[in-house]
């Protein structure tokens, strides 16, 4: 492709790392594309015929990158593909035959509305008026649950989002609903403000057995300010004390942002290792595909490279940046993760244990020493993972026993603590490539499974809310595409 | 060291079945056999692990033909390297009669059954004649031999004149090293009884061997310790507590460690790569 070419072959610092398919983030129509490395980042590069050239970094460090490719686990069939291929990656999503993996994760957004205005929001939710806002019922949340088990079998998380979930009248039938289909890590993806403000709702979530997901994005005003519109420390303040009372966990979700909370990400950690309601912590860093910071330099964004080595450099007693190894389900750029066992004097990440690279690389040519071993830390290394779970907490005692030292196991399930970084495609970032391997599916409401980074990035999201807020609210689950 | 620790070395030592009647060599091939003993230094058991082996061999440059024997080969790792890497004929000789049968075993797996043998043996009395060999890899267990000038002078004895040694070790300033890494279980460790640089290389010299070159491998041994440090913080975090298996406890065992890495770190313990050739 011509656009890449502007360096001659062999001119130092642009290298060609592969190829791979893209969109436009103007007018969204697929353009072959180019992965390059430039000043040691991995950069994306297309020309739209109409628009120009684009570019955007995917990596911020190339020969991290490289290097990371031999954690590309052989994808896994669905049970059940809903759609057909016709007019091509990324426009047949649902899942269509051309996707190469089945869905770790599956998530729910019950509502559009919000008791928030995030400038942040990539759902483009608020408190005010929604222009073709909507609001599912109990009814259609179940019959999207209904279609993710017949797509999974025994899927093993779903997490309920929105808008603000937990604004719904309904959210605690639903959320019951997911436990119901013997879903065993149901996540509750909030802001905080109502558990802060209900003394009732912690309670009611550790009745159901529901793990909060909590938006978390650091200690200082100026952060909350930009982030979410105003601060929310008192109020996560509190949300974590009710959940710390009544017995739920927490993994802390934050949205990273260079130039503004870049630095509290080691702080974040140390908040939750001391916490006695939070199990881990997810950082994202933060998408340009909704209303925030549209003009962003896209060759200036966080990716999973600059967020691991943030943490590393802020904890370095705790944390080195190969404690973090890519989750090998999906396209090994897209998510690292890493657990560290822990208590009141002590953390040790787990990979200091376990030669956990060994186990989870399918390139390289090895023997795998414990096949057992392999399959529990791959139940951990996973988007169906959340710190504090049961099905964690079984993989740890297994991960344990491959110490070979002889202990008493006490408690290791409450001593994991997970730290995910997960970095979601935006329309200057999207590459088809990775997307094949995404597992993890917004359920639309008619039962379709679109990956997470199609949803947001190609168009879906604006289908949906288009359809949803028709007079019918559009087609449910069962009825819909098959 | 604590009473108990010496305690429970002491029945280690009773425990080991003495061959050749060397209750310490026992008491070393026992406890490197121990799976947890592994996993504390993650299969590498000496600092920087395949690549220290490959270095050493590369130093005494020894290639595809040459006859080489390993000695105390354990589980036969270094063997099968130099045999499936360089193209090397390799015997190991070591005293576990368990790590001979894993390492033929593994020489088996490895299909390298044609080019690699073990035997069980002493190293201070070794069972080959004289001059059978065109080089000697011996890796972090000198240190440990109760008479070293003589198990020197069995090297030289079964190299031909002009046949090169690759020979690794730890390497101590005695005089230097605090209490807590002197005594049996230190010797274990390799650390008790390993001599400075100069002093292998005066050893050699007084066996017939020219020192060629001398590689300091400190940092590999400095990782090492860390690792077994990270290893023993993470077994009490799994609820690991004083079991009969191993001869230390686990805040014992942390205490030494933290000793050993600062003495790495003030240069009185250390690790290096010699080769030499037998004039």
């Amino acid at each position: 492709m011509a656009a890449t070419t502007d360096a001659p072959e062999g001119t130092p610092g642009t290298v060609r790392l592969g190829q791979t398919t893209s969109i436009c983030p103007r007018c969204r129509r697929l353009l072959d594309a180019e992965l390059i490395e430039r000043e040691g980042r991995v950069v994306l590069a297309r020309a739209c015929p109409e628009h120009g050239r684009f570019e955007a970094v995917v990596y911020g460090d190339a020969e991290r990158y490289r290097e990371i490719q031999r954690f590309d686990k052989p994808g896994e069939e669905p049970l059940h593909r809903q759609t057909e291929e016709s007019r091509g990656c990324p426009h047949d999503c649902g899942i269509c035959p051309a996707h190469a993996q089945h869905t770790c994760l599956g998530v729910i957004e019950v509502n559009t509305a919000c008791n928030l205005d995030c400038p942040i929001c990539f759902a483009d939710s608020g408190t005010g008026h929604q222009e073709h806002g909507f609001s599912l019922s109990l009814e259609q949340v179940e019959s999207m649950l209904d279609a993710f088990v017949r797509a999974e079998g025994e899927p093993e998380s779903v997490q309920l989002s929105g808008g603000e979930p937990s604004i719904h009248p309904q959210i605690l039938e639903m959320l019951r609903a997911a436990r119901a289909r013997g879903i065993p890590l149901v996540m509750l993806n909030t802001n905080g403000i109502r558990l802060a403000r209900d003394p009732r709702f912690a309670p009611a979530l550790a009745e159901i057995g529901v793990h909060v997901y909590l938006q978390f994005d650091g200690f200082d005003e100026s952060t909350q300010i930009a982030i979410r519109g105003r601060s929310l420390v008192e109020e996560k303040m509190r949300a974590l004390e009710r959940c710390a009372e009544a017995g739920v966990s927490v993994s802390l979700a934050a949205a990273v942002e260079r130039d503004l909370n870049e630095h509290e990400v080691g702080r974040i950690v140390s908040f939750g290792v001391g916490h006695p309601a939070v199990t881990g912590v997810f950082f994202q860093p933060v998408t340009h595909s909704g209303r925030f910071r549209a003009d962003a330099d896209p060759l200036d964004k966080l990716t999973n490279s600059d967020v691991i080595e943030a943490v590393a450099a802020q904890l370095p007693d705790w944390f080195r940046p190969d404690d973090f190894v890519p989750v090998p389900c999906c396209s090994p750029s897209c998510r690292s993760a890493t657990f560290a066992l822990y208590d009141e004097e002590d953390l040790v990440p787990l990979p200091r244990l376990v030669d956990v690279e060994r186990y989870l690389d399918y390139v390289t040519n090895r023997a795998v020493p414990d096949l057992d071993v392999r399959g529990a830390l791959e139940g951990l290394w996973s988007a169906k993972a959340a710190g504090g779970s049961a099905p964690v907490a079984e993989r740890l005692e297994c991960i344990a026993c491959a110490t070979a030292m002889p202990s008493q196991l006490r408690e290791v399930a409450a001593r994991g603590f997970m730290i995910v970084v997960q970095d979601f495609q935006d329309p200057y970032t999207l590459d088809v490539e990775k997307l094949r391997k995404c597992c993890v599916s917004e359920i639309a409401p008619d039962g379709r499974l679109i990956p997470f980074c199609a949803y947001n990035s190609v168009g879906y999201r604006e289908q949906v809310r288009l359809e949803m807020s028709r007079p019918n609210g559009g087609d449910t689950a069962g009825t819909g595409v098959s | 060291m604590t009473a108990r620790t010496e305690e429970a070395l002491g029945a280690a030592l009773a425990a080991a079945t003495p061959l050749g009647g060397d209750a310490l060599k026992s008491c070393c091939a026992a406890l490197y056999a121990q799976p947890a003993v592994r996993w504390l230094l993650g299969d590498e058991l000496h600092p920087g692990g395949s690549r220290t082996t490959r270095r050493a061999l590369e130093m005494a440059g020894i290639g595809a033909g040459d006859r080489l024997l390993d000695v105390a080969s354990g589980s036969g790792a270094s063997a099968l390297l130099a045999a499936s890497e360089l193209g090397a004929s390799v015997v190991g000789v070591e005293y576990g009669a368990d790590a001979v049968r894993e390492a033929r075993e593994a020489a088996a797996a490895a299909g390298l059954g044609a080019r690699v043998g073990f035997v069980q043996g002493d190293a201070e009395a070794l069972p080959f004649a004289a001059r059978s060999f065109d080089a000697v890899l011996c890796e972090c267990s000198l240190c440990t031999f109760g008479d070293k000038q003589r198990a020197v002078a069995e090297i030289g004895r079964v190299l031909r004149p002009g046949g090169r040694l690759a020979l690794s070790d730890a390497i101590a300033e005695q005089e230097r090293l605090p209490a807590e890494l002197r005594g049996s279980l230190a010797t274990i460790a390799c650390v008790g009884s390993a001599l400075s640089a100069g002093g292998y290389e005066r050893l050699l010299a007084e066996a017939g061997f020219e020192v060629v070159r001398i590689e300091s491998r400190r940092e590999d041994a400095a990782r090492l310790a860390e690792r077994v440090e990270e290893r023993l913080r993470g077994a009490r975090l799994l609820g690991f507590d004083s079991p009969a298996e191993l001869p230390l406890s686990a805040s014992d065992a942390l205490a030494t460690i933290g000793i050993a890495r600062q003495a790495i770190a003030d240069g009185a313990l250390g690790y290096a790569i010699f080769s030499a050739v037998r004039r």
